[in-house]
C-alpha cells in the first residue's frame, strides 16, 4: 500500500513534470494534435448530406455539435503511451523507471494528464471558426448531466489508458507493437463514433456495437456532451464504461505483470 | 543520353532489389495481401453509412462513382507507402546520421538515387487492391469506361503520383533544417485523408485548399471523373502541368537546401 501512498504524494511533482514537458515539446504536440483532422472532414462531409433535410436526429448544427463534441473529447481522452513504451521497451530504458519506488506506468499517466488540458486548450480558435460557420450550434448539455459529463470523460481517458497499457506490454515479448495497436485504432475510428454517429448505423450493427468498448473509449461522453445520451441512458451508459474499465483494467494488470517478469528474464 | 542511361540502371537496380526483398519475405507479403483486402472494406464503411441517408446521391455523385474515388484513394495510398514514403524517410535518417554525404558523393543525381533506393514490396497489394476496388467499380457504373477514360484516368493518377512525390520531397527537404519531421508526413497524410471524398463534398475555403494547395482533388477525385467520362482533355491538360509545376518547386527547395547542408563533418 505504500507504493500507492508514495504515488499520491507525488502526484502534484509529477504534473508539474509533465506540464513542462509539455511545453519543451509544444510543436511536437502540435503537430499531432493538427494530425486529428477526420472528425472535421467527416463533419463536412455529413453537412454536405443533411443540407437536404435532417439525417436521423440530425441537422446540419447538429452535426457540427457531434463533431465538435467528439474533436474536444478525443484531446481530452487521447493516450501516447503504446509508442512511449515501444521505444523504452525495445532500448531499455525502462529499467531506470523500474527501479523507482514507484509503479511506472505512474508518471506517463501524470504527464498525459498534464498536457490534455493544453490540448483542448489549442482547440478553441478551431471550435469558434465551427461555431461563426454554424451558429445555431448550441450546448447540448442539461445543467443536470454536467457531473456525468465529467464523469464519463475521465472513464474514457482511463480505458484508453489501460487499453494502450495491454498493447504496451505485448511489447515485452513482440519487440514492436505499435503495429498492431494501430489495426486496433483502425477498428476504433469506425466502432467508437469517431467517424460518424454510432446510432446512424444499420441498426442491427448498432446492437452489437453499443455493448463494445469502442463506444465507452469515445462515444459515450460525445454522446452526454452533445445532448443525445441524458439521464437514465447516460447513466446506463457510463455503468458500461465502468465495467469495461474494470475488466481492462484486470487485464492490463496482468498483461503488464507477466511482460515485467520476462523483460527482468532477458536481464535488461 | 549517358546520364539517362545512368539513371535508368539505377531505377533498374532498385527495382531489382525490391523484388528481391519481396520474395525474400513471402509469407509476410501474403499477409499484408490479406491486410489490404481487409482495409478495401473498412474504408469502405464510411462511404456505405453516409450514403444510407441519401438516397439520390450527393453533390451528383452516387454510391458506385464515389466508390471510384475511395479505389484511387487507397491505390496511391498505396503508391505512396510502397514507394515514396520508405524512400524519402530513409533521407530523414540519412540527415539524422550523416549518411547522406555517401549518397552526394555517388555520380548520379542525389534527388533521383534517394527516390530510388527503398522500396516498401509489402505494400504493392494495398495498391493493387485499389486497383482492383477501381475495376470492381467501374464495372458496376451505369456506363462502364472505355479505353479512352481509363488510359486519362491512369495518367491523371500518375500525375497525382508525381504530386504525392513533391510533396513529400517538399517535407523532406525542411530536414535539413529542423532534423525531425518525421511528424509531418504524418500531418501531410492526416490531410490527404479528405481525399477518400469526393472534393465536391467540400465548399469554399476547404476545397480550395484541397484543389490547389494540397491538390487531393485532383489526386483522387479528377481520376474518378474521368473513369466517368466528365473531363474533358483540356482539364487533364491542366492536372499534368500543375503536377509539373510541383515538381520544378520541389526541385527547386531540394537544391536550395542540399546548398544548405553542412554534412556531418563539419
Amino acid at each position: 500500500m505504500s507504493a500507492l501512498r508514495h504515488a499520491v504524494r507525488a502526484w502534484p511533482t509529477l504534473l508539474r513534470i509533465g506540464v513542462a514537458e509539455m511545453v519543451a515539446y509544444r510543436a511536437e504536440i502540435f503537430i499531432w494534435f493538427l494530425t486529428a483532422t477526420m472528425p472535421l472532414i467527416m463533419m463536412l462531409v455529413w453537412d454536405r448530406v443533411a443540407a437536404g433535410g435532417p439525417v436521423g436526429r440530425f441537422d446540419q448544427p447538429g452535426f457540427a455539435r457531434y463533431f465538435v463534441a467528439t474533436l474536444v473529447v478525443r484531446q481530452l481522452t487521447s493516450s501516447w503511451l503504446v509508442w512511449e513504451m515501444n521505444e523504452q521497451i525495445r532500448s531499455g530504458s525502462l529499467s531506470p523507471a523500474l527501479l523507482k519506488p514507484m509503479h511506472p506506468l505512474v508518471l506517463p499517466a501524470a504527464e498525459n494528464i498534464a498536457a490534455l488540458p493544453f490540448r483542448a486548450a489549442m482547440l478553441l480558435p478551431l471550435v469558434a471558426v465551427i461555431w461563426l460557420w454554424r451558429p445555431e450550434m448550441r450546448w447540448g448539455v442539461a445543467a443536470a448531466d454536467l457531473p456525468l459529463l465529467v464523469v464519463a470523460v475521465f472513464l474514457a481517458w482511463l480505458l484508453n489508458y489501460l487499453t494502450q497499457v495491454c498493447f504496451a506490454a505485448l511489447a515485452f515479448w513482440l519487440q514492436q507493437s505499435s503495429g498492431l495497436f494501430m489495426v486496433w485504432f483502425g477498428v476504433w475510428v469506425l466502432l467508437s463514433g469517431y467517424a460518424f454517429p454510432l446510432e446512424l448505423m444499420p441498426p442491427a450493427l448498432l446492437a452489437a456495437v453499443r455493448w463494445l468498448p469502442f463506444r465507452a473509449m469515445l462515444g459515450v461522453p460525445v454522446e452526454i456532451a452533445s445532448g443525445l445520451s441524458s439521464g437514465l441512458g447516460a447513466l446506463a451508459a457510463v455503468a458500461l464504461q465502468l465495467v469495461w474499465c474494470a475488466a481492462v483494467g484486470l487485464l492490463a494488470r496482468a498483461m503488464w505483470r507477466a511482460g515485467v517478469r520476462r523483460y527482468e528474464a532477458y536481464g535488461a | 543520353m549517358s546520364r539517362l542511361r545512368q539513371i535508368w540502371r539505377a531505377l533498374g537496380a532498385g527495382t531489382r532489389v525490391a523484388v528481391m526483398i519481396a520474395l525474400q519475405y513471402r509469407a509476410s507479403f501474403v499477409g499484408e495481401a490479406a491486410m489490404a483486402l481487409l482495409w478495401i472494406f473498412w474504408m469502405v464503411v464510411p462511404l456505405f453509412v453516409v450514403f444510407r441517408y441519401t438516397a439520390s446521391g450527393i453533390d451528383g455523385w452516387t454510391y458506385d462513382e464515389a466508390l471510384l474515388v475511395v479505389g484511387c484513394f487507397i491505390t496511391l495510398q498505396g503508391i505512396l507507402e510502397a514507394f515514396i514514403d520508405p524512400n524519402l524517410r530513409a533521407v530523414v535518417e540519412h540527415v539524422r546520421q550523416g549518411t547522406l554525404d555517401f549518397v552526394l558523393l555517388k555520380p548520379i543525381d542525389a534527388q533521383i538515387l534517394v527516390s530510388v533506393q527503398r522500396t516498401a514490396p509489402t505494400k504493392i497489394p494495398h495498391m493493387l487492391a485499389g486497383v482492383g476496388l477501381l475495376v470492381v467499380a467501374s464495372a458496376r457504373l451505369a456506363h462502364p469506361p472505355g479505353p479512352a477514360q481509363v488510359l486519362l484516368a491512369v495518367l491523371l493518377l500518375l500525375a497525382g503520383a508525381a504530386i504525392l512525390h513533391s510533396l513529400w520531397t517538399l517535407v523532406v527537404s525542411t530536414s535539413f533544417w529542423f532534423v525531425r519531421v518525421d511528424n509531418l508526413s504524418y500531418l501531410l497524410g492526416s490531410v490527404l485523408d479528405a481525399g477518400r471524398w469526393p472534393v465536391g463534398f467540400f465548399q469554399g475555403a476547404v476545397r480550395f485548399v484541397l484543389t490547389f494547395i494540397l491538390p487531393v482533388g485532383l489526386m483522387t477525385t479528377w481520376p474518378a471523373l474521368a473513369l466517368r467520362g466528365l473531363i474533358s482533355p483540356a482539364a487533364a491538360l491542366g492536372a499534368l502541368g500543375l503536377a509539373a509545376a510541383f515538381a520544378l518547386v520541389a526541385r527547386a527547395v531540394w537544391t536550395f537546401a542540399l546548398r544548405h547542408y553542412s554534412s556531418a563533418s563539419s
